[in-house]
């Protein structure tokens, strides 16, 4: 697959909102992901590449965990399909031409970082030394992972105020 | 461990949110992430972020139990690793 880099920003504040410069092979590529997040969000949640999705906010103190997951987890599910759902619709093809909200470049933002998190671990990264080494590193995972960090960055720079 | 506290003494200390360093967020995406969910300027937010970065955390924030939850959830919303706990040593 061809992911190239080209002298077009992916992601642009334009007046009225934001634009996605990507082609058609891009926007597939990233409704498939879309797809394998939701699947990975929605299935069975003892799978390890959920960990990093799915922080711990107490690790000291276990009771106080147990409650903060028994309210927050579902609805932490429920903003990241939000997102998702957001996302496979903005980024279909067929909706090239039309102009992102705030709320949909962030949505966009937070899922394009979610399945690098997920990436991340598959290949992983867990430390800034796997991080340079996966930098060298030459496999269709680590060129769709460049692609996704690539992606992040302009749409952070879009997103920040000037 | 936390020793037994009395609800008393503990509800005056204040909890702080932490963030932890990881190898995949991006710099700029940490700092983006502080400025929007706390209204840090950016220069607040860099130093944040490189607190993150070289020292493997930094406290973001320091506040009240449910504020402090709310803010892990915003953080936890943008894939950043962070938890809170209660600030300084219990006595």
């Amino acid at each position: 697959m061809a992911l190239r880099r080209r002298f077009v920003a992916p992601v642009e504040a334009v007046k009225g909102g934001w634009r996605i410069n990507l082609d058609d092979e891009e926007r597939n590529l990233l409704l498939r992901l879309m797809g394998e997040l939701r699947a990975l969000i929605t299935g069975p949640d003892d799978n390890e590449l959920l960990l990093r999705l799915f922080p711990v906010a107490y690790p000291e103190d276990e009771e106080k965990e147990a409650e903060y997951q028994r309210l927050m987890r579902e609805e932490l599910v429920a903003s990241r399909l939000a997102a998702i759902e957001s996302v496979s619709r903005t980024i279909e093809p067929a909706n090239a031409k039309a102009l992102l909200d705030e709320g949909e470049t962030i949505a966009f933002m937070q899922s394009i970082n979610a399945i690098r998190l997920v990436l991340g671990s598959m290949l992983g990264i867990t430390d800034d030394e796997a991080a340079d080494a996966a930098d060298e590193t030459d496999t269709p995972e680590h060129h769709l992972y460049d692609f996704l960090s690539w992606l992040l960055e302009w749409t952070v720079r879009s997103l920040s105020p000037t | 461990m936390e020793p037994d506290l009395d609800d008393a003494a503990a509800v005056d200390r204040p909890w702080v949110v932490l963030v932890w360093n990881d190898p995949v967020n991006l710099m700029s995406y940490v700092t983006y992430v502080f400025q929007k969910l706390f209204g840090y300027s950016l220069e607040k937010a860099t130093e944040l972020m490189l607190d993150v970065h070289e020292k493997g955390r930094a406290v973001v924030a320091s506040c009240g139990r449910e504020e402090a939850e709310m803010h892990v959830f915003r953080l936890h919303e943008h894939s950043l690793w962070a938890t809170m706990e209660h600030d300084g040593p219990s006595s």
